[in-house]
């Protein structure tokens, strides 16, 4: 019994301490509760020991604590962001940048595949933030994750990432005035590519006829 | 006294139309004084450069050495400017002004919270139109990147922007917004 005790208590100081010393690493967890502070500041610490970037894990806390969630709920979700950022990292490779890793994770929570983030990689020498965030909005937006993967990765090898976004923009407003997501997608990359010189291939679900504008 | 002076003017004038004779050999001679001695115009050491340099010789090449060269020209093919075939998109992180607006009837107060400012609701207040109407705006310098935002209205009630793609992942009941912001 005693020795129960002194095992228990032992185990009791070394969960304080090391929540303790999580949370010191950055004050802005203060804000959360602090029966669930420890939990995700011990989180937010492997995260950083597997070289994860560990600030969009703060902002989802931060996030969560501003809504009023109950800690396990933000617990959970800083989980799961830990979870997609190591797999956004693996198909973006060692060299990834916190930014790109958090567009990854983001549009593997859109449903898009491994495998997509891997040839956008491949595809595009300069920094994949903003192509994976489009893609992520995309799908958001209705637009099905093929469909929205196939232009984002035929329009990211020349596209610069102000006229990304403007694509991006181009399929809301159709979408916002009637089209089809799938076509909406096809005409915008269509005529971005237009501008390029180049051609687009969209699977052929998203080629339908483009509604007329009010 | 007259005669006297005639008979010396007729003699120098005689002398002086009697034929020059002048030697046959002498153009020889001259033009073998020029060979001899060339124009100081090049100097010596310049010309025994230019015969080294024209002179035609034999260079031996080991199989090793010849794909050495082949690949050092290979190379320096490669790295000449505009020889790559596709264009990179220049590098974007500037950070660039943008505004936040939503529409907030009979609101007191509206704050713009999200992952440029620690979701911190005394961060970013945001202002109401001059007018006194129920639009609110704020401008915030975002570097290139994807965002997560929403609007809280009068300390407690949560708004979505409704021009913006919603966030998917939304695990805390109010929903939250994205916004992409691109390079120039």
């Amino acid at each position: 019994m005693h020795h129960l005790l002194r095992t228990t208590s032992t185990s009791l100081l070394g969960a304080t301490l090391l929540g303790t010393a999580a949370a010191a690493q950055d004050p802005r967890l203060e804000r959360l509760d602090p029966r669930v502070r420890p939990l995700v500041a011990s989180v937010i610490d492997s995260a950083r020991a597997a070289g994860l970037p560990t600030e969009s894990l703060v902002q989802r806390a931060l996030e969560g604590a501003t809504k009023g969630a109950p800690g396990e709920l933000i617990a959970a979700a800083v989980r799961r962001l830990v979870a997609d950022l190591g797999q956004a990292r693996n198909a973006l490779g060692p060299s990834a940048t916190p930014p790109e890793l958090a567009a990854g994770a983001a549009a593997l929570r859109a449903g898009a595949s491994p495998a997509v983030l891997a040839k956008l990689r491949r595809a595009r020498p300069q920094t994949v933030t903003v192509p994976l965030a489009v893609l992520a909005d995309l799908v958001a937006s209705g637009v099905p994750v093929d469909s929205a993967a196939a232009a984002v990765l035929a329009l990211a090898t020349t596209t610069r990432d102000a006229d990304l976004v403007e694509f991006r923009r181009a399929v809301e407003r159709d979408i916002a005035l009637g089209a089809p997501p799938g076509m909406a997608v096809s005409t915008a990359a269509t005529a971005a590519y237009g501008a390029t010189g180049a051609g687009v291939q969209l699977d052929a679900g998203a080629r339908q006829a483009r509604p007329s504008r009010p | 006294m007259f005669e006297h002076s005639e008979s010396v003017i007729e003699r120098i004038v005689g002398h002086l139309r009697r034929p020059v004779r002048i030697d046959p050999a002498i153009d020889g001679r001259v033009m073998e004084e020029i060979t001899r001695n060339p124009p100081p115009s090049v100097s010596g050491a310049a010309r025994a450069a230019w015969h080294w340099l024209a002179r035609p010789r034999q260079i031996a090449l080991s199989p090793l050495g010849g794909l050495a060269i082949v690949a050092g020209l290979g190379a320096l093919v490669l790295i000449l400017p505009g020889r790559r075939s596709r264009e990179a998109p220049p590098a974007e992180t500037a950070a660039r002004a943008f505004q936040f607006v939503v529409v907030a009837p009979r609101a007191a107060r509206v704050a713009l919270v999200g992952d440029f400012n620690d979701w911190d609701a005394a961060r970013t207040p945001m202002r109401p139109s001059q007018r006194g109407g129920p639009v609110w705006t704020a401008v915030l310098p975002l570097p290139p990147g994807r965002y997560r935002y929403a609007f809280l209205v009068d300390g407690s009630r949560w708004l979505a922007d409704p021009t913006a793609p919603a966030a998917r992942d939304d695990e805390f009941g109010p929903p939250s917004s994205v916004v992409t912001v691109g390079g120039s």
